[in-house]
């Protein structure tokens, strides 16, 4: 009996430290105002965020500050948060929902106040736009060391963008072992529901993962016909089906150059996969031309994709061993345009391709089309060549308004440094893309408003309970994918299917609406004729 | 008990009527104080310089989240906690301490638990140096590849477990604590002297294993810490004195220090460039060539700042950070003026106990670019940088040599020097003939006029159009009639011929780095890369 009260009197104790340590939260009652803003960081001043994101904490930065107090008010409601002096404010999850919840389309005023040896000062006050739209509550991403040639420990992740919860989809193997070493990439859910998703498996225990109904099998999709096998992904929106290219891709490493990499293919073609019959074809296969990043339109009648003619580049008297040597000199004279196929889902027929956005034309390169869940615009990444867009830092963020036709950048999200991979929340209202503005080398997910006017407001980096993990993270989000759901699949049951089935080969059936043109004179890129004679010839529509 | 209590005056009987043997004065040592002094010399004298590069390629902070890379492997937290212990190794005389402290208290808890008798008792020492010895037998393998945890954590949970072990013991039985600091009463000075003979020949033994089969180890590991010093002349001393030695660390930071210091065309052969095969382990368990231990330093110090960090990164991947990488990326990064990037490293590095100088004097240049362009290192480095970009892939590897094979256009004198002494290495006069031009008229450096002379025989007149080549002439003409009887099997005679002219490039020319020459270069593993 003695021991319990002695050890109640500890607890006690130990609470009393923990409380008395923990800094008070009330505004001064005398302070001064100053015109200076408050350095922060994340960058989280002006923006416009969605309802049910999660607290917004930030660092405040004041070499002369030993102690902040934060203030955020509107609605009626407050919220207070105070730090010491390493300047980190972290917010009461409970408090800030209630806040976000009593200014929905409206704003929240942020002061913030510091103290200085002479006392306290409160910083020019900013404020934080609360939008009517929520976001899509799951992003996914994989974690990984910036774009080397090696990989060791990697993952796929989902966040909960209202909490600070992130949960492992899958991981690899966490020791070395030569038997086991595998990468994962390119996880993909169907129009934002983790219903139907899918991942690749590289190296050991490879093939495509395909998770649907909760239960998951391992593909393979090889035939002598494919380039290797399915790369970038796109769920068919309705029916069982997904677009995937087929990529023959290698890097190299600049010995002297604002960019550290390139990221090339050297062959790219598309695919069309039937889930429930297990059977592939091609979509586009063609000699002269490279195609890559399918997307779906919500309706699912159209397949966007980017592509590029390099036969020019090519000498075609030189063995076929050297073409990744010869392109690689003429690394930044690759450009893709945006180009579409229609599609007839009853059929499964393809029609013909057109060239939606002509960036060749204009000396630029388009990759990752990714069309809205409302059908009404489509977001890609344009840069100056290439495909690889988070590489180079010329790469931005664009538009096309396909009612108006109208081409922009969203000059507001974008950036000096890489602004590229994005993903729309299902409502249309929000996007989140992979930037490196922070470092120039390490991604990290921001999260834009999209109003309905198609202009995208300043973005954010999405919130850590810690806002220096921004900082102490040495690894890169890659491919954020945003969903409505968390993904319902244990990791167990993922491995079980990755380490210890083979994987079922899909059956090659040829489409017969395929642009099948291995002649290499002509594809279907902008060089080809345009006179409706050549099967695969584009129109250009804008 | 009361047998216990019966016989405990009879022995105080016995002891006081037997006199102690009249020369027990003069012979007998505490064994377990000589015992962890001992421990100390070697865990920071000898053996210090290993575990403190052991400590460069650790990366401990407190943080879990970050060495999440650590504590998701199989005995993640005693790694952990055996990485936190290696901090201490920034000192090695710290690090030495509370390492022998561990063994000294490991094997005192062992003749205790095992209830050792004085004539038996030399056996509680043997775990300690057994630990030694396998850690001398593993050599570069208790820090390559970053298995370092292991170091401190082994011994830690021996301890622990004697500890737990010792504590039952006492609770139960009440046995008495043997002496620590003094001779136990117990031991006679034969069994003392058996003791002291126990461990000084198992420790004679494991150094003598050391030097014998690993002498590469420490020399290699005194290298690096030198070369993170910038003691450029400490490095040329160390190599030089250890000359006959060969491995590929040893030639780049010897390379590096020629470089620093201005003398790669006035000292590169003096030691022997051979490569001899090492006692070392990558991550697969199969032989490793150490390239990832002297390739992101010889980019960086060769003037390829991304390549090196390049392999910084490929290192960091398999690896997981270390701290010697995250302080090299801080300075790529600088000198890219990537300043958010090195404000990243420096971040997590000002969470590594013992790194504040390294983050104060980096930190500083953050946003100016002056202080690193003035500081010597870095603006020794700027004169070297590449002209013009081209790809890594497009060059033999490793690059810093690759890339100044086929040097076209350098920025500097020493960018041209570095290139011909590659050409010279490579043992490639036609590409070092034509990098000969903008030395015409001087007097070029001895490596570069013995160069020279070897080419005449393919270039007659070549020597005409430099200064003092003179008396080089007899000097080869000598060489080469002294070696001709070696020249039917130079493989077999290069070693035997090493001391006689080393420093001297015909030797190197006709006799060193004949295995490197037929292989060529080793590249990077690519069983694990991919498009990332």
């Amino acid at each position: 009996m003695k021991h319990y009260t002695l050890y109640i009197y500890i607890y006690y104790c130990l609470l009393l430290v923990v409380v008395g340590c923990k800094p008070k939260a009330e505004v001064p009652s005398q302070f001064s105002a100053i015109e200076t803003e408050a350095s922060i960081y994340p960058d989280y001043k002006d923006i416009v965020v969605p309802p049910n994101i999660a607290p917004l904490n930030f660092i405040v930065r004041d070499s002369l500050a030993t102690a902040y107090v934060a203030q955020l008010q509107g609605g009626g409601h407050e919220l207070l948060a105070a730090a010491s002096d390493n300047g980190i404010v972290q917010m009461d999850t409970v408090e800030w929902r209630a806040l976000l919840n009593a200014n929905k389309g409206g704003d929240v005023e942020v002061k913030v106040y510091a103290q200085r040896p002479d006392g306290w000062v409160q910083y020019k006050p900013y404020t934080i736009s609360v939008a009517e739209e929520p976001i899509d509550a799951f992003l996914s991403y994989r974690l990984i060391e910036p774009g080397y040639e090696l990989y060791r420990q990697l993952g796929i992740y989902q966040r909960n963008l209202t909490t600070f919860d992130e949960v492992p989809v899958y991981e690899n193997n966490r020791e070395y072992c030569d038997g086991e070493n595998h990468c994962i990439n390119c996880h993909n859910y169907r129009m934002g529901s983790t219903e139907s998703m899918l991942f690749h498996v590289r190296a050991n225990h490879g093939g495509t993962i395909i998770v649907q109904d909760g239960k998951a099998h391992k593909i393979q999709l090889k035939d002598s016909t494919i380039i290797t096998s399915g790369v970038y992904p796109s769920w068919h929106p309705t029916e069982n089906l997904v677009a995937f290219s087929t990529n023959k891709t290698g890097q190299a490493f600049h010995v002297y150059h604002p960019e550290k990499l390139e990221v090339m293919d050297e062959k790219s073609d598309l695919l069309l996969y039937d889930v429930t019959k297990n059977e592939v074809s091609h979509i586009i296969r063609t000699s002269a031309d490279m195609e890559t990043f399918p997307c779906w339109t919500p309706d699912g009648r159209t397949l966007y994709y980017c592509s590029a003619n390099a036969s020019g580049l090519i000498d075609s008297s030189l063995p076929d061993s050297t073409i990744s040597q010869q392109l690689l000199f003429q690394f930044d004279k690759i450009r893709y345009n945006l180009m579409s196929i229609p599609f007839d889902p009853k059929t499964r027929s393809f029609g013909q391709p057109q060239i939606v956005v002509d960036a060749v034309s204009e000396g630029k390169s388009i990759s990752v089309p990714r069309v809205s869940p409302d059908g009404r615009y489509i977001l890609y990444t344009k840069g100056d060549y290439g495909q690889f867009h988070i590489w180079h830092k010329s790469s931005d963020l664009w538009v096309k308004d396909l009612q108006t036709d109208s081409c922009y950048a969203l000059n507001e999200a974008n950036s000096p440094d890489v602004d590229s991979f994005h993903s729309w929340s299902s409502n249309s209202r929000w996007f989140v893309f992979s930037s490196r503005r922070m470092d120039g080398n390490y991604t990290r997910p921001f999260i834009a408003y999209f109003d309905k006017d198609g202009c995208a407001h300043k973005p954010f980096v999405i919130p850590q309970e810690d806002p220096e993990w921004n900082i102490l993270l040495l690894k890169s989000y890659n491919v954020p994918e945003l969903s409505r759901d968390a993904v319902r699949i244990s990791m167990k049951d993922l491995h079980q299917c990755i380490y210890e089935t083979d994987g079922e080969n899909a059956n090659y059936k040829p489409n017969p609406t395929a642009i099948i043109q291995l002649d290499g004179t002509t594809g279907a890129s902008p060089r080809a004729k345009v006179d409706g004679t050549s099967g695969a010839s584009p129109k250009k529509r804008e | 008990m009361q047998k216990k209590t019966q016989k405990q005056p009879h022995k105080a009987v016995r002891q006081q009527t037997t006199p102690p043997p009249a020369k027990r004065k003069e012979w007998v040592l505490p064994v377990l104080p000589v015992f962890f002094v001992l421990c100390w010399l070697w865990a920071a004298w000898y053996y210090g310089s290993v575990f403190h590069i052991s400590r460069e390629y650790s990366l401990w902070v407190a943080d879990t989240r970050i060495m999440q890379f650590i504590l998701c492997q199989p005995y993640g937290v005693l790694r952990y906690i055996g990485r936190a212990m290696l901090q201490l190794y920034q000192y090695p005389w710290l690090g030495g301490l509370l390492m022998a402290l561990m063994l000294t208290a490991g094997s005192w808890l062992t003749g205790y638990c095992m209830r050792l008798r004085a004539s038996w008792r030399y056996l509680q020492y043997l775990p300690a140096l057994f630990y030694m010895a396998v850690v001398t037998y593993h050599g570069l393998d208790v820090f390559f590849e970053a298995r370092t945890g292991f170091i401190f954590g082994i011994p830690f949970v021996v301890l622990v477990v004697l500890c737990i072990w010792g504590i039952i013991i006492r609770s139960f039985s009440r046995k008495p604590i043997p002496a620590v600091v003094g001779v136990p009463k117990d031991e006679t000075p034969r069994q003392n002297g058996i003791q002291f003979a126990v461990i000084v020949a198992l420790l004679v033994a494991i150094i003598g294993f050391d030097q014998w089969q690993r002498p590469y180890v420490r020399v290699i590991c005194q290298l690096l810490d030198m070369e993170y010093r910038q003691d450029w002349a400490g490095i040329q001393k160390l190599a030089r004195a250890n000359a006959q030695m060969s491995n590929r660390p040893m030639a780049c930071s010897y390379g590096i220090s020629l470089v620093q210091t201005g003398q790669i065309a006035e000292r590169l052969f003096d030691i022997r460039l051979d490569y001899d095969s090492l006692h070392v382990h990558g991550m697969d368990g199969k032989g490793n060539n150490l390239n990832s231990l002297y390739t992101p330093e010889g980019n960086y110090y060769g003037g390829f700042i991304e390549s090196s960090m390049h392999a910084c990164m490929e290192q960091m991947v398999m690896t997981g950070p270390t701290i010697r990488l995250l302080k090299l990326l801080t300075k790529c990064a600088l000198m890219r003026e990537e300043w958010e990037l090195a404000e990243k490293y420096l971040t997590v590095l000002r969470r590594v106990p013992f790194e504040g100088a390294f983050c104060k004097k980096y930190g500083a240049m953050v946003h100016h670019l002056d202080l690193v362009n003035a500081e010597p290192e870095m603006a020794l480095i700027r004169l070297t940088e590449p002209v013009h970009d081209s790809f890594e892939n497009q060059y033999q590897q490793p690059l810093f040599m690759g890339y100044n094979l086929m040097l076209v256009e350098g920025r500097s004198a020493n960018a041209l020097m570095n290139s011909l002494v590659v050409c010279l290495y490579t043992k490639l006069m036609p590409q070092f003939v034509e990098r000969l031009e903008p030395l015409i008229g001087t007097t070029p450096p001895s490596i570069i006029m013995d160069g020279i002379m070897l080419a005449e025989n393919k270039n007659p007149g070549i020597s005409q159009h430099f200064a003092g080549l003179n008396f080089r002439q007899p000097q080869l003409q000598s060489f080469l009639e002294n070696t001709r009887p070696y020249m039917k099997d130079r493989p077999g005679f290069a070693y035997e011929l090493f001391p006689k002219y080393k420093g001297y490039y015909p030797y190197y020319y006709f006799f060193g780095n004949l295995k490197a020459t037929r292989k060529g270069y080793t590249s990077l593993s690519s069983s694990n890369s991919g498009v990332n």
